[in-house]
């Protein structure tokens, strides 16, 4: 991109609080790296002349010729924390701000759904996510497991079912209900791919794995059954 | 950073950042220090910057550049390391500073990276014009008038004469040196035998800088290490020490001068190498019994003749530089002449300059030049060792010097090494500070001239090769600073030039023309805050409190012109014995004295005295440093070593084998 020409769109200002901020906290990062790269140095800790590819910082070789980058294995990045992927805080902030965009439209229908637990329209997200559907959202994404299957549109289905059997139920339990429910499918889906898996594996070891694996699937399924009766 | 890609400022600013953080904790009269072990059990003990950087493990090429340009530094003026690295890393952040901010105008280049880069060029280039051009005149109004000056001819033991500028000697400027280098119990001892030591070696009708060169160059032959004792049993010895012990029996004839040679070569030399063939004659004539025999009795009978003309010149001692044959020692022994084998080539060429003599080769035509004439030549037992010790009578043309030799004593081999290389650094410090300004310019220059071309300043294809000289290529034209100035130490030469180039910005900055200068200059200043602040570390309070003092100071007396100090006064009264602590308690007072104030008390807690002319050497390496560093655009990965072990390495003991994984 070639600045020459237009001067005026690229007048220097001051930064902003949150610019102020974020400048800060990356000049304290680098004088902890700075610092903790000096101690190793010290320690006899050999600098070498490349960088590391993550993050480029001036990589280290110990004496037994092993690259250690400070940065990477030592700090914690201050990338990876705003990354909800990998962090169960950034997935919750990322949720509730999306709710809190979603707020105005959201309410009548978040009402409706709480009175009427037969009403079919379940387009929106569950009104109050918990923290343990994030975890499982996270562990989700780090492992190569298939994702659990979204649980809003067997919600509805589900409730639909019950509420002709109780009418009178209170909104409390017809969301723990809701929770119950949602546990279910998730067991009722890993125990699905552990039998997938089972049939076609290997190895002793990975079979003797999965069939454990069944196991607790099944006992949480019975464990699930006793609460919502 | 990326092989064949750009350099970009964060990577130096990175690889000098490591490097401050490496050096910061040693810093300062407080400052810590640095013990190294081998896997050997070698330790070696250190708060010297130079001997810090140099044993690290370094293949960035940034690093090790610097670290060259530090080492440099430090060998001519034998102070100042670790100052260099915090101006450095002060200097490169606010360049860095300033150019991120100003690239976004009005240039034309691929990335804001390479615009940055650009502008931070720039900006250094100024500041070495500027550095090259007005900060001796500076320095020369702004701060010198609050400092004093140490003539050589006061060159006096404090102690001998009480006189007025007792504040003002070289005692207390060494002191506060070993202060910083060895730490504060023994300060006073060695610069007491540092001073001793170099009044014994005054030529007069010479410039000062004749007799420390002298002593400099010399050093490694004039000083005897000996490890087991105490320090205080440091001490001077008349004469020089040779570090030999003798080959033959000592001469029994004690205290009755002798004459000396220095031989280069061997008495008998070796006529027959592996591989030779002899073919034996005799006369020309053919005869049945050709031997061997008759050919070693030819060569032993000339090895006499050469013996009796040695004895015939009176020579009683030979000291060989090479190892001779055992038919020379017996021949020796025999005629009662003691001989010394194996001298190294600095103890025989100070011998010959003190002697006044010069070295023979064949010793088949020595004449009476060749013999040195010497008070006694005896054997002295130092420590573990025997060394040969030998005494130089006193001729006209040497009668202004005693000649002595220093016998350092400590309890440690690191210790001793310590101590040799800062006594080593303070008379290179002296030296910088009595050499008048110009001649140092062009000396350097010399020096600098055959490597000019390799260290010239289109540095696109830099590769680990180039190195660095940290001294000025340009003579300067007009030396403004008088050699001999020193100032108050203490952060106050900092201070005062910080106020001084403000006001030179806000002057420049009237003139349009000369807006430029005014940045720079402002850049300098606050880049020169860093020392005294990194100083004060402990407590900024202090730092801000004598900052403030100097300020107000110099609004209120702008023409004062009597040295200034900054004195550290203990709230609480502890006895001088326990006085080494952290500074933390107490409070900091800016005294001005006039010529004839005595300081009785307040000496002992001064923080001592710095040299004027060594700290603007260091403003100018360290601008010349940050213009190199920044001209290198990219840097290239070679597979092959381009260069071996340079001559540094030799020096330490610690660099010897870890070089060879140079990729």
């Amino acid at each position: 991109m070639a600045l020459n020409g237009d001067e005026e769109d690229f007048k220097w200002e001051p930064p902003t609080e949150a610019e102020m901020k974020v400048i800060q906290a990356r000049r304290e990062r680098q004088d902890k790296i700075s610092k903790l790269m000096g101690d190793y140095l010290l320690k006899g800790y050999k600098m070498l002349g490349d960088c590391c590819e993550v993050c480029g910082t001036i990589l280290l070789q110990d004496k037994q010729q092993k690259n250690y980058c400070v940065s990477c294995q030592e700090l914690d990045s201050d990338i990876d924390k705003d990354n909800p992927a990998l962090n169960a805080q950034a997935a919750l902030s990322q949720v509730r701000e999306r709710q809190l965009a979603a707020q105005s439209p959201a309410p009548s229908q978040a009402s409706e759904l709480n009175e009427s637990p037969s009403s079919s329209q379940g387009n929106m997200s569950v009104p109050q996510p918990r923290p343990e559907h994030c975890e499982g959202a996270a562990a989700g994404g780090r492992t190569p497991l298939p994702p659990p299957a979204v649980p809003s549109p067997s919600t509805p289905a589900s409730t639909a079912a019950l509420a002709p059997a109780r009418p009178s139920v209170t909104p409390q339990s017809a969301a723990r209900r809701l929770v119950l429910q949602e546990a279910e499918e998730a067991v009722l889906t890993k125990l699905r791919w552990a039998t997938n898996q089972l049939q076609s594996s290997a190895s002793l070891e990975a079979s003797i794995q999965l069939c454990s694996l069944i196991n607790s699937c099944a006992n949480s399924l019975r464990s699930l059954k006793e609460l919502t009766q | 950073m990326p092989p064949m890609g750009h350099l970009h400022m964060e990577h130096v600013l990175q690889a000098v950042s490591v490097l401050e953080a490496v050096i910061l904790r040693s810093f300062g009269p407080e400052g810590g220090q640095v013990l190294f072990t081998r896997d050997t059990g070698q330790a070696m003990l250190s708060r010297s910057g130079t001997r810090i950087l140099t044993a690290l493990h370094l293949e960035h090429p940034l690093a090790r550049m610097v670290v060259e340009c530090v080492w440099k530094h430090s060998s001519s003026t034998g102070d100042g390391s670790k100052t260099f690295i915090l101006l450095l890393a002060s200097l490169l952040r606010l360049i860095h500073a300033a150019a991120s901010k100003e690239s976004n105008v009005s240039h034309s280049y691929n990335s804001t990276k390479a615009a940055e880069a650009a502008t931070a060029r720039h900006l250094a280039d100024k500041l070495l014009a500027f550095g090259l051009k007005e900060l001796d005149e500076l320095i020369a109004t702004g701060v010198v008038p609050y400092g004093g000056c140490i003539s050589w001819e006061d060159f006096t033991v404090e102690g001998q004469t009480p006189s007025l500028t007792n504040n003002l000697c070289v005692q207390k400027l060494l002191r506060s040196f070993f202060h910083t280098r060895c730490g504060y119990t023994h300060c006073d001892f060695s610069s007491h035998l540092t001073c001793e030591l170099l009044s014994h070696w005054k030529f007069k009708n010479q410039l000062p800088s004749f007799s420390l060169q002298l002593v400099s160059d010399y050093f490694p032959a004039l000083h005897t290490p000996v490890s087991g004792f105490p320090v205080r049993s440091s001490r001077l010895i008349k004469g020089q020490v040779i570090h030999r012990d003798f080959a033959t029996p000592p001469l029994k004839t004690d205290d009755q001068p002798v004459k000396a040679v220095v031989l280069t070569g061997l008495l008998q030399p070796t006529l027959l190498n592996t591989g030779d063939v002899l073919e034996l004659g005799y006369g020309g004539r053919m005869k049945e019994e050709r031997s061997i025999l008759l050919f070693s009795s030819w060569m032993e009978s000339s090895l006499q003749g050469v013996i009796a003309k040695l004895q015939s010149l009176g020579v009683c001692v030979l000291l060989s530089a090479v190892k001779q044959s055992a038919a020379v020692l017996a021949l020796a022994t025999q005629a009662e002449m003691c001989l010394v084998e194996c001298v190294s080539e600095d103890e025989l060429s100070l011998f010959s300059q003190l002697s006044g003599t010069t070295p023979i080769w064949d010793c088949s035509m020595i004449e009476s030049e060749h013999v040195a004439t010497l008070a006694f030549c005896r054997p002295i037992q130092l420590g573990a060792h025997r060394y040969v010790h030998v005494a130089f009578q006193d001729s006209e043309e040497r009668i202004t010097i005693k000649p002595c030799s220093l016998i350092i004593c400590a309890p440690g081999e690191g210790q001793i090494e310590q101590y040799a290389c800062a006594l080593q650094d303070a008379i290179r410090m002296l030296l910088r500070m009595w050499e008048p300004m110009h001649a140092a310019a062009t000396t350097t220059s010399k020096r600098t001239l055959q490597s000019h071309k390799s260290a010239s300043l289109h540095t696109d294809n830099l590769t680990e090769q180039t190195t660095y000289r940290s001294t000025a290529i340009q003579p300067i034209q007009k030396c403004v600073l008088k050699s001999g100035c020193v100032i108050s130490a203490g952060g106050l030469f900092e201070l005062l030039l910080h106020h001084a180039l403000l006001q030179h910005g806000h002057s420049c900055s009237v003139s349009p023309d000369l807006n430029i200068d005014a940045s720079v200059s402002q850049l300098l200043a606050n880049a020169l805050l860093s020392v005294p602040q990194k100083i004060y570390s402990h407590s900024p309070r202090h730092f801000l409190e004598s900052q403030r003092r100097v300020i107000s100071f110099l609004s209120k007396f702008p023409n004062y012109s009597h040295p200034l100090t900054l004195v550290y006064k203990r709230e609480s009264t502890i006895s001088p014995i326990q006085a080494e602590g952290p500074l933390g308690d107490g409070k900091l007072s800016l005294h001005c004295c006039r010529e004839g104030d005595k300081f009785s008390k307040v000496s002992e807690l001064d923080l001592g005295l710095e040299s004027v002319s060594c700290k603007y050497q260091l403003l100018l390496a360290v601008l010349q440093c940050v213009a190199s560093l920044l001209k290198v655009d990219t840097v290239l990965p070679t597979h092959t070593a381009l260069h071996t072990q340079s001559r540094r390495f030799a020096r330490t003991s610690w660099e010897g084998t870890e070089d060879e994984g140079e990729d």
